[in-house]
């Protein structure tokens, strides 16, 4: 089978201090993907890499086979990015973010497409207020239309549920759940190790800019994994 | 086609934001009326020829009103990352250059605009009467804001990945103005003093020339600046 997303032995450093280390992984079409890590693991860094929104130092992203070129702009319209930040104009409505963001990736009947999109994160009741003016709950379901909007292959979370309340952490998760359709790759970086076994296939433990450990995630126990991250963590002196 | 949307895309989404929120155009036409007050007390128009002093007056004014407004191009999109979200998607960036470039220049241009009629106001300047002449002070507004703003509008971006911030726009952008400042000031002055063409023609030229350096330079360079 050929790996949707693949990564290559992909480094980056700031300043001299390397924040990912020579990851390398593949993952295949409707594959799920949970990373965990502390604080300064390099985590948001791989994601960023892995969406084109910064460069590898070294090493290589491809999806499905196809290397990524920094030159080449076009394969991005197959990733979408969802972080604890919307990338959403406070400024403008739901609707007119999305308009916006269906531009500049030129989707066919964008209106369609957003009226779509948004039922299924059922925020169309909303779409025309404007986005500051809305809870953080809609904002980030808002910021999850944006990045499906365009139908991506691959789909990059970065801690999606930092700073919503149970009940907003809920819905998104049961909107996330709809995702393992097998169709689309995703890739969750959380902190939350109950949101994070919820969803995944696979799982990864990164810290110090690797991936210390990489597994399937065949019926974790909550307990189970919490004591084998710790384990992993000590194992690399933290 | 597909190119030029994009571009009038951002730069829609830009003017949107900012006539919602009226951030930076406040605070530059309230800047434009404070120096246009301030010269109109302190310049005895008695003594000195309004025609004279005017051209350099304006712009001045518009330099420090652009700096202040423009040096701000990339706050909106430092907000909730929206900067990732365009990196992230699969536009070019000299389009996304091109369309900020575009939504800039309207919101300076109106600006000034403005700094005219209110030296026209304070300074009873008076404009060219010929049509070659008002055609040459539009031709070179149109030329000075263009040249200021494709610097600006890629220097600026300087200022998102960096740890001086805004501050280190102007110790940039100066030096780049001297020879936009030379050929606007001369050719503004000559045309308030209704000189014939011949001696504007070299400055229009050669600000022409500047407007596209820059804009070339500024297209091939804002991914350098912009991505992190």
């Amino acid at each position: 089978m050929i790996p949707r997303l693949q990564a290559a032995d992909v480094s980056r450093s700031f300043a001299g201090t390397l924040a990912v280390d020579g990851i390398s992984f593949d993952l295949n079409s409707g594959e799920f993907l949970s990373i965990f890590g502390p604080n300064g693991a390099g985590k948001t860094t791989l994601l960023k890499i892995l969406a084109g929104v910064i460069r590898a130092d070294e090493g290589q992203v491809s999806i499905d086979q196809k290397a990524v070129e920094a030159s080449d702009r076009s394969w991005r319209s197959q990733i979408g990015i969802v972080t604890h930040q919307t990338m959403l104009y406070d400024q403008l409505t739901g609707r007119e973010n999305l308009l916006f963001y269906a531009k500049l990736f030129d989707i066919e009947d964008p209106e369609d497409r957003i009226r779509e999109s948004m039922i299924t994160l059922d925020v169309l009741e909303q779409a025309d207020r404007l986005v500051g003016s809305l809870s953080r709950g809609f904002q980030q379901r808002l910021a999850l239309a944006r990045a499906l909007l365009h139908n991506p292959k691959v789909l990059l979370l970065d801690e999606p549920y930092a700073g919503l309340d149970l009940y907003a952490s809920r819905l998104l998760r049961d909107r996330m759940s709809s995702l393992k359709d097998g169709n689309r790759t995703v890739v969750l970086v959380t902190h939350s190790f109950e949101q994070g076994l919820e969803l995944a296939d696979r799982i990864a433990i990164q810290a110090k800019g690797r991936f210390v450990f990489t597994g399937s995630n065949e019926g974790f126990h909550l307990t189970e994994f919490e004591q084998l991250y710790w384990d992993t963590l000590q194992e690399c002196g933290f | 086609m597909k190119y030029f949307s994009v571009v009038w895309t951002v730069a829609r989404k830009d003017l949107l934001v900012e006539m919602r929120t009226l951030e930076r155009l406040t605070a530059m036409a309230a800047f434009s009326v404070l120096i246009g007050v301030l010269f109109h007390f302190a310049i005895d128009t008695s003594l000195i020829r309004a025609q004279t002093i005017a051209p350099s007056l304006i712009w001045m004014a518009t330099i420090f009103v652009g700096m202040l407004g423009l040096g701000r191009i990339y706050t909106i999109e430092d907000e909730n990352r929206a900067l990732s979200g365009l990196l992230q998607s699969p536009i070019s960036l000299d389009a996304l250059y091109f369309g900020k470039v575009l939504s800039n220049f309207i919101i300076l241009l109106s600006i000034v605009v403005l700094i005219l009629f209110v030296f026209a106001v304070f300074f009873n300047l008076s404009f060219p009467e010929d049509w070659l002449g008002r055609i040459s002070l539009s031709v070179v507004v149109l030329l000075g804001v263009l040249s200021f703003v494709s610097i600006m509008t890629l220097l600026s971006a300087v200022a998102v990945n960096n740890t001086m911030g805004e501050s280190i726009i102007p110790v940039l952008v100066f030096p780049l103005l001297v020879p936009i400042l030379i050929h606007t000031v001369t050719a503004t002055n000559r045309i308030f003093a209704n000189r014939p063409f011949v001696e504007i023609e070299g400055n229009l030229k050669i600000l022409a020339a500047i407007v596209l350096i820059f804009l070339v330079a500024g297209a091939s360079l804002f991914r350098f600046v912009i991505e992190e």
